[in-house]
């Protein structure tokens, strides 16, 4: 409003005139407060005065932007959400739910929607990503100890996003309505039904059913049909991603109010000479608390700490976040064009696609389940989540935390934890290849002995040993974790990798899908 | 710092480069783009845009005419790609029935090999070009299709007479005008549709006799009623799908629905055809298919060896010529009806699914080549396939001379509980009339009327001990030592001893069959002595012994 | 190296020693790169085949279909007449706001604002801004073959 000084002057409609004039940089004035993010206040008031950028702390430690300390894993998770739920929303406007005209409008979008089938590789890819990464993200944090005090809650707050984002795949399974996801969802419900089979065992089942229940909950039928697509297409679109949403927001604001990802307590020193367009703050002494301190209580996770070489989120921090961004997107679009989504043919409920496989991420469970279905469906499954959300209540060591694999026993754990977790496994599995088990043996053992007495239970009770051992041998929670850990992890990958390269028709074992009889 | 701004900018820029390809892929690359583009109709360009068929009564959305443009409704020729020839004219058009309900094939897609359907996830491809015909299958039913041999006839009337001349039939004939131009005559290739003047013969050979002169004069003569009939069955059959007739004909004359039923009819003991042509490629074996993975390929050689593509399969290899394979692979195609809205339903289609009217000719040479012949043989000479009993040389003089019509016919109505025969009185089996036709036709077969028996049906007293000991020694072999049969018929059976009249075992065990394993007892051989009359009652009380399994 | 530190407070702009044509030029392409994408996502909501009925389709007139009688294929919005001139068909459907127009001997009436169109088509009464469109007819055998998204000028009929 440079007029100012002569606006006594003017007539009303000259004022008005002047008005319509400076509009443009007086709304401009009105959305963007600050100015040019050029010094350290307007770079702050740029993070806290934008909705979506208020998450971030306004600055950001050096340690964090290390391209080795998160490896991008949990941006790309995000994106990777971000990008499904724009594809998403963009296939919603042409998908059907309702049995054989979803198959139909998936051949609508995969041959006439314009970009259609690109979206749709996108969405399938960036969601396959986002379980890949959303593992390696676990595990990161995991082996950088970053689930220690104060960050258990959010530790939480990461399985529950890791059970929601598989089970977001899961009903995206059945959308397309093909032979595929009509038999995997089958198998899945069955699955979900399998506590029945604890409970048929017990002769429990005419006065308590949870199985059926859970069944029943899930299809809304008997079989599977337009209330489960409808069921599925709800949780996939509406309940599922706002439940994924806003468990987000939860972790995002706890990274910053835990005091920003975990570092090492010698982070400063380690990180050594700064580069010169860096701006570390606190040089003088420690006296920040970042709370109002009169009327908070308690000490911010900062307090304590010597001087810190943080720099201003922005740009520093949104250039990394937009980075990792781009790449996630270079990533998906570059899947998609290469390689399509798959569309088998139409669902027919009376020949059941031999073997019915289910996404891959969920094969080492199928694999599982060919011994028990409770067990390998939902025991074992529970077990593990109950363990993995125990780890940062048990190990409260501290040495180590921010580094990777860092803690008592270290890499070398590590080391013999994957020798371990992955022979195990491979032993068993060859036992139960070659030789069949219990019910081969003694065709008249009861259920309940094949429920717990069965390669699932038997791997999962020798990594449990075993990291029993570790916490004897080397004194340390945080040992025995490692060794769990990493047994877990890599149990996952064997048992996946014999799910969906060594499995056929009826689930027999061959070496290579070539020799696969053809029906 | 600055590594997250390159990795930025190279990502953005990697990531720009990948949707630039993919917007040309999707806006420039397409098969049906490049063809639109340099499609030309009276050398002027069209609009580039997806087109489609959309029929809802039949759930039909084909997109076929996004490159076959042309064969679009109200399209023209058009030239600049193979892909946009104008369809040959039919009688059903495109704009009411669309691509996909004859032709097979995804119509969904807009992709060549996606829209033909040869890719592994559609399980109903295009049918080949040679096999189009069998499309009509999918609402059609040819009714009273005859045997190959009364159709060839029928055929071979129509050429010696040169009705050709003036009629026009199939894309051939009609030169001549009969009354020296004006109309030719008519067009006879859907006459089994529009039905015709059924006193056609009386008016023509009236026009022959008042022409002095002149095409009628020289080009008409007298036809025989015999040769009448045969033409006569041989036009019901003109419905514009000739080479699907002669398929549906040769079906009528090997037998195949004495095992396999289609459309309710037919025996149970091999599979339901009714919906054979639909079977999904991906649901087959095509180990030992040395040809391009197709239905047609398969039957194919299924026909040739049936053993070979289906483990445990009591087919037979049926020893056809490869033009009569293509024949049957073409018919069998041809089974693929689809659920149809009442009012697409063909009428022939209602006759045979409501009115249960027969999809065959019903005279008894017909009958016996549809429902007999793969077991007795095209001309009741009988049958032995590798791995199966022998089947009885029913058209055998030896036979036909000694058995009753009550007799044939009652075996054709009970069957042999246990055998291969079934009572064919069952549901989905022969009428009475049309059994009554067969054995007719088996008296023709075999040129032998039956000598009516002037004993009574049971008269034989004989010495069953002697007879268990003859029956041992020259019978078992054959018959099993219980009659249980073998490499001859079971006569240890309720049926077989309950039709079989004393005087038809005493003539058949001393006659014997000519030309089958069963030699005539009356005389010696070289390895046995001949059996006397007494002896041979003997037999027959022994056998009369059994009470029948 | 703080404590040589050319800047005096937190509060003074960072000192630009060049222009950031890196982040610049990242941001620039992360930028376009978005918009393009967004370019080709808004292409998406744009049907390009629509899903209803081919707008060609073949009727077969009953032969008791008296001059000046509409005849109304099932499912179509166009009124077929023959009158000893040939074959022509109206469409059915009010240049007004799309309503279906009934069919009556003194012409077309619209249920939905009372526009009235005379037997040819003419506007005689209410809103609707344009007579009633004719439609090209062709002859295929003894099926006419109406197409609704030729319009011909009225008065022409098919023989």
């Amino acid at each position: 409003m440079s007029t100012n000084t002569t606006n006594q002057n003017r007539s009303g409609l000259e004022k008005f005139w002047d008005n319509l004039r400076a509009l443009p940089e007086y709304f401009r004035g009105t959305a963007f407060r600050t100015g040019v993010p050029n010094t350290d206040r307007t770079r702050s008031s740029f993070v806290f005065g934008n909705l979506f950028l208020h998450l971030h702390s306004v600055r950001t430690h050096l340690w964090s932007l290390k391209w080795s300390t998160t490896m991008g894993l949990g941006i790309i998770t995000t994106a990777a959400f971000l990008i499904t739920l724009i594809t998403g929303v963009l296939l919603m406007f042409y998908y059907k739910p309702y049995p054989d005209v979803a198959y139909l409008s998936m051949k609508d979008i995969h041959f006439v929607v314009p970009t259609g089938r690109f979206i749709r590789n996108i969405h399938r890819w960036a969601a396959n990503i986002m379980v890949v990464t959303v593992i390696l993200h676990m595990a990161r944090a995991f082996y950088t100890a970053a689930y220690r005090k104060p960050r258990e809650f959010n530790w939480l707050m990461g399985i529950a996003l890791l059970a929601i984002t598989l089970a977001m795949s899961f009903t995206g399974y059945l959308l397309p309505w093909d032979q595929l996801a009509y038999w995997a969802i089958t198998i899945g419900a069955n699955i979900a039904q399998s506590p029945r089979e604890l409970t048929d065992a017990l002769g429990l089942t005419e006065y308590i059913d949870p199985g059926g229940l859970i069944r029943l909950l899930l299809l809304g039928s008997d079989n599977v049909g337009p209330e489960a697509l409808i069921r599925f297409y709800l949780l996939h679109i509406m309940i599922l991603p706002l439940i994924l949403a806003m468990l987000m927001g939860v972790h995002f604001w706890r990274i910053r109010k835990d005091g920003g990802l975990a570092r090492p307590v010698d982070a400063e020193s380690r990180l050594g000479v700064l580069p010169t367009n860096t701006y570390p703050v606190f040089t003088q002494a420690p006296a920040k608390t970042y709370q109002l301190a009169a009327v908070v209580k308690g000490r911010t996770p900062l307090v304590g700490r010597g001087p810190e070489s943080t720099v201003p989120s922005m740009p520093h921090l949104f250039y990394a976040e937009l980075a990792v961004l781009m790449f996630t997107v270079f990533i998906c679009v570059t899947l998609a064009l290469i390689s399509d989504a798959p569309l088998k043919e139409l669902a027919n409920p009376s020949v059941p696609e031999n073997p019915a496989k289910a996404p891959w991420y969920f094969l080492g469970l199928q694999e599982l389940v060919s011994f028990s279905a409770f067990m390998g469906g939902i025991g074992i499954p529970t077990i593990v989540m109950i363990g993995l959300g125990l780890i940062p209540f048990l190990d409260r060591e501290e040495n180590g935390t921010g580094e990777w694999f860092g803690g008592t026993g270290g890499l070398d754990v590590v080391k013999r934890a994957t020798f371990i977790g992955l022979a195990v496994p491979i032993f068993i599995e060859t036992i139960a290849i070659s030789f069949g088990w219990i019910r081969e043996w003694f065709p008249q053992t009861p259920q309940i002995i094949v429920t717990f007495i069965n390669p699932a239970t038997i791997i999962t009770l020798a990594y449990a040993l075993y990291s029993i051992y570790l916490v004897r041998r080397y004194n340390s929670t945080r040992a025995g974790a490692l060794g769990l850990f990493t047994c877990f992890l890599c149990g996952f990958l064997v048992l996946t990798i014999i799910g969906t390269y060594f499995r056929g028709p009826n689930w027999v074992f061959y070496w290579s899908p070539l020799d696969w009889p053809k029906h | 710092m600055d590594k997250n701004k390159y990795l930025l900018l190279w990502s953005s820029f990697a990531a720009f480069i990948v949707l630039v390809i993919a917007a040309l892929s999707d806006n420039y690359w397409k098969d049906w783009q490049q063809i639109q583009k340099n499609a030309r109709a009276d050398g002027k360009t069209i609009d580039v845009k997806l087109r489609q068929i959309v029929i809802p009564e039949l759930n039909t959305t084909d997109r076929c005419v996004s490159c076959h443009v042309s064969m679009a409704p109200g399209e023209q020729a058009m030239t600049g790609h193979n892909a946009l020839l104008a369809h040959k004219s039919v009688v059903h058009d495109t704009s009411s029935f669309g691509c996909t309900i004859c032709h097979g094939g995804q119509g969904l897609a807009t992709e060549k090999d996606d829209a033909h359907g040869n890719v592994h996830f559609w399980p109903e491809p295009m049918l080949p070009k040679e096999f189009s015909y069998a499309g009509c299958g999918t609402c059609h039913t040819p009714l009273s299709v005859p045997n190959l041999n009364t159709l060839t006839k029928g055929k071979t009337l129509i050429e010696r007479y040169d009705c050709l001349a003036c009629h026009r039939m199939d894309g051939r004939g009609g030169t001549i005008r009969p009354d020296g131009g004006g109309m030719e005559g008519n067009d006879l290739s859907y006459i089994g549709i529009k039905g015709y003047d059924l006193a056609w013969y009386s008016k023509h050979i009236n026009n022959h006799n008042e022409a002095q002169t002149g095409t009628w004069r020289n080009s008409f003569g007298e036809i025989s009623e015999d040769d009448q009939k045969n033409i006569a069955s041989f036009l019901s059959t003109r419905i514009g799908a000739p080479k699907l007739i002669e398929a549906k004909a040769l079906f009528n004359s090997l037998g195949c629905m004495g095992c396999h039923k289609v459309n309710g009819v037919g025996g149970d003991a091999g599979a339901d055809l009714s919906r054979i042509g639909f079977k999904d490629p991906g649901q087959l074996d095509f180990s030992n298919v040395t040809a391009q993975h197709t239905l047609a390929n398969w039957l194919a050689e299924h026909f040739r060896s049936p053993i070979s593509l289906v483990a445990g399969s009591q087919m037979p290899a049926m020893g056809l010529s490869e033009k009569e394979i293509e024949l049957l692979t073409m018919y069998v195609l041809s089974l693929r009806r689809r659920e149809l809205p009442s009012s697409f339903s063909p009428k022939d289609r209602a006759k045979v699914i409501q009115f249960k009217e027969r999809e065959f000719a019903t005279d008894g040479r017909t009958l016996y080549g549809t429902f007999c012949a793969s077991c007795h043989g095209r001309n009741g000479e009988g049958a032995r396939y590798p791995n199966t009993q022998a089947f009885p040389a029913i058209a055998s003089p030896d036979f036909l001379a000694i058995a009753s019509d009550e007799f044939i016919s009652n075996t054709i109505r009970k069957g042999r509980a246990g055998r291969r025969m079934a009572p064919w009185e069952k549901d989905g089996g022969l009428k009475p009339n049309e059994i009554e036709a067969i054995t007719k036709h088996l008296r023709e077969l075999g040129k032998t009327s039956f000598t009516p028996e002037i004993t009574p049906p049971r008269w034989v007293k004989g010495d069953a001990n002697l007879g268990s000991r003859l029956y041992k020694a020259n019978c078992s072999g054959c018959h099993g030592l219980k009659g249980q049969g073998g490499e001859g018929p079971a006569l240890n059976n309720k049926e077989f001893l309950g039709s079989a009249t004393d005087t038809f075992l005493v003539q058949t065990i001393t006659k014997g069959r000519r030309n089958t394993p069963m030699a005539g007892f009356e005389n010696p051989s070289p390895i046995r002595q001949a059996l006397s009359q007494k002896e041979v009652e003997a037999i027959v009380t022994h056998i009369r012994n059994w009470k029948g399994e | 190296m703080t404590e040589e530190s050319p800047k005096k407070s937190r509060l003074d702009p960072e000192p630009i020693a060049r222009r950031d044509f890196l982040g610049l030029s990242a941001l620039f392409a992360a930028a376009s790169t978005l918009f393009f994408a967004l370019l080709g996502m808004l292409k998406l909501p744009k049907t390009a085949v629509l899903s209803s009925p081919s707008k060609k389709f073949p009727v077969v007139l009953p032969d008791s279909l008296a001059t000046g009688e509409a005849f109304i294929p099932q499912g179509r919005s166009v009124a077929v007449f023959r009158d000893e001139k040939g074959v022509y068909a109206i469409s059915t459907i009010c240049t007004h706001l799309g309503c279906v127009v009934k069919n009556n001997p003194e012409g077309f009436e619209c249920p939905c604002h009372g526009s009235r169109f005379s037997v040819d088509g003419t506007v005689t009464k209410g809103p609707a801004p344009r007579p009633l469109p004719w439609l090209k007819v062709t002859r295929n055998g003894d099926k006419w073959l109406v197409d609704e998204t030729t319009i011909v000028t009225p008065g022409t009929k098919a023989t």
